[in-house]
């Protein structure tokens, strides 16, 4: 199996706090791998390590077999890898398709003076992106809204167009942090199947949540973090039966409730 | 920052049409001011106008990429020394002055960019605050070249014709309109978008692919490059270069304009830059009074307009509009 995306002995300190420590894992093309873990466990900083939006202190990303440590978003954007926020990021004033063309921005940039002038060049890069987000948004449903101010729409929609918006690069990795956080049962199914139909589309997906029940209806493989650290990776059956995660996330979790 | 889309009078972005004709309209009738009115006062207010409104959109453009510079007159002040001093000590053509004036604060604004861009809020407030303050006393203190407190005296007109004030308002309403034009054509085209993106949500826009700090870096770099044509088109108008010019309360009224215009589209800094200079002259009647007039004016439009000037327009037509529709 050659792995899209390796990452070797990921090592990221805040101060004397280590929130990554020596994390290994391998993507393979196509697949959805879940990031679980309890809150702190570093899952969000581990995606900001990835995705360039913090450097880290030491250890090695590599994609497609190029070593990308800690290049900054916007050049991994060019590259193939995408994330989405935690909190609903949108352009809450603009309309839901001027958040789409944004998302778009490399494939609709055809340079400084090419856009000044707006060249052929230029127009048919206009014109191919925003067939893009056309069917997208058609893709995703939101076509009926595409006019609206994202900041109108319902709170799963927001998600989705958050979703638009790095599909919008023609990524071949998304990595999407707590995709359903603050969603409904049923809105969080609907997400689920999203994701699986991302996937169908030949993208590869990190996906992360707390959410063990979510997660293993969704995930190939789960890398279940621990205080910064790697626990255990596998299918979501071998990882629920792994002793260790049970001590360590199902078990305190347990414990907690029990105590209550 | 309240609704950008609310005003109509925005230059939308990639909408050709109608902005352009109404651009088009002001600037014919600006074109004929000279053949009705041989007034030179009122030429020479209207060539300060046009000039104060190529650094007030010089700032705006900046301003757009979430930044407040409280230094940009230091860089119009570059531009007018070093126009006056290409024409003056090296005899060199305005045309040569009208570069370097462009040049010399565009590389200064691209050495410091990197550095003062990466500062957001009140701290890149304060740092071109400082900027500015260092740039006045260079202007001061480098007596050999700046002539110190007392300035250069004696500055040429671009050319003998330009000492008629008609052809000096041409002269800046020519370059109010290609500049200007340059700005709005700017934001109007994906680099705007990405602008807008940039200030709106830096961390999205980033993970977009956009290279926010590059980006930034190259519009305070073509704002800086803009306000110092700005200065010289000043410096051989008022045929004088002094540090006071220059100063943080210039850069505090270019900043002033924008806000009282209007911070969310190009034509408030325009319609704010045209505020602040003709107001002051109505009032001159009120000598005593003129100033305080002038500030209580500025802060009830400041308190009832967050949006600016730009924002009564909006409204104005919204409410015409209501009426028609009901």
């Amino acid at each position: 199996m050659t792995a899209l995306l390796s990452v070797t002995s990921l090592h990221r300190q805040f101060g004397g706090l280590t929130a990554v420590r020596d994390l290994s894992f391998d993507v393979a093309e196509g697949e959805i791998l879940g990031v679980i873990g309890p809150n702190g466990a570093g899952k969000t900083t581990a995606i900001n390590l990835v995705s360039g939006v913090i450097p880290p202190t030491s250890g090695r990303v590599e994609f497609r077999g190029e070593d990308v440590t800690g290049l900054p978003p916007h050049r991994l954007v060019g590259r193939g890898i995408v994330r989405t926020f935690q909190s609903t990021t949108v352009y809450g004033d603009r309309t839901v398709r001027e958040n789409g063309m944004r998302g778009a921005y490399l494939g609709l940039y055809p340079g400084f003076f090419a856009t000044l002038f707006d060249t052929a060049h230029a127009r048919r890069m206009r014109a191919e992106a925003t067939a893009v987000v056309d069917e997208l948004l058609d893709w995703l449903g939101l076509t009926e809204v595409a006019e609206d101010k994202a900041g109108s729409l319902p709170y799963g929609h927001q998600k989705t167009l958050g979703m638009i918006i790095a599909l919008a690069s023609r990524p071949r990795l998304i990595m999407l942090d707590e995709p359903v956080a603050g969603l409904g049962g049923g809105d969080a199914d609907h997400v689920r199947d999203t994701i699986k139909r991302v996937r169908g589309r030949g993208i590869t997906v990190i996906v992360i949540d707390h959410n063990m029940r979510f997660m293993s209806g969704l995930c190939d493989r789960v890398l279940v973090m621990h205080q910064g650290a790697r626990l255990a990776v596998g299918t979501p059956q071998q990882v629920l039966a792994d002793p260790a995660v049970i001590e360590a996330y199902l078990g305190k979790r347990h414990a907690a409730l029990a105590g209550h | 920052m309240t609704d950008a889309s609310l005003s109509p009078l925005a230059l939308a972005p990639r909408a050709g049409g109608r902005p352009l004709a109404i651009a088009a309209a002001v600037v014919a009738v600006l074109a004929l001011v000279p053949l009705v009115i041989a007034d030179k006062f009122i030429l020479s207010l209207g060539s300060t106008v046009f000039i104060t409104a190529i650094a007030a959109a010089s700032l705006h453009l900046i301003i757009r990429t979430g930044h407040i510079s409280l230094g940009h007159a230091a860089f119009m002040g570059i531009g007018a020394y070093a126009s006056v001093l290409t024409v003056m000590e090296l005899g060199l053509p305005f045309a040569a002055g009208v570069l370097a004036a462009f040049v010399a604060p565009c590389l200064l604004a691209l050495a410091i960019g990197p550095l003062v861009l990466r500062l957001t809020g009140k701290y890149f407030v304060l740092v071109t605050f400082l900027f500015g303050e260092i740039v006045r006393m260079v202007f001061v203190e480098w007596k050999s070249v700046t002539g110190g407190a007392n300035g250069i005296f004696g500055i040429p007109a671009p050319a003998p014709v330009f000492n008629d004030p008609a052809a000096y308002y041409y002269l800046s309403l020519g370059a109010g309109v290609l500049l200007v034009g340059f700005i709005a054509r700017l934001l109007a085209s994906e680099v705007g978008r990405a602008i807008d993106a940039v200030r709106e949500s830096e961390r999205l826009a980033h993970c977009s692919g956009i290279p926010v700090l590059r980006l930034k870096v190259t519009i305070f770099a073509l704002g800086c490059g803009i306000v110092g044509i700005a200065g010289a088109l000043q410096g051989h108008f008022i045929r004088y270069v002094d540090p006071t010019s220059y100063s943080v309360v210039q850069s505090l009224n270019l900043v002033v304009v924008n806000v009282i215009g209007g911070m969310q589209t190009l034509v408030g800094p325009l319609v704010g830059t045209l505020f602040y200079l003709i107001l002051p002259e109505m009032l001159r009647g009120y000598v005593e009074l003129q100033r305080i007039i002038f500030g209580i004016i500025l802060i009830i439009v400041m308190a009832f307009l967050p949006g600016g000037l730009v924002e009564l327009g909006g409204r104005a037509l919204q409410l015409v509009r209501r009426r028609a529709g009901s």
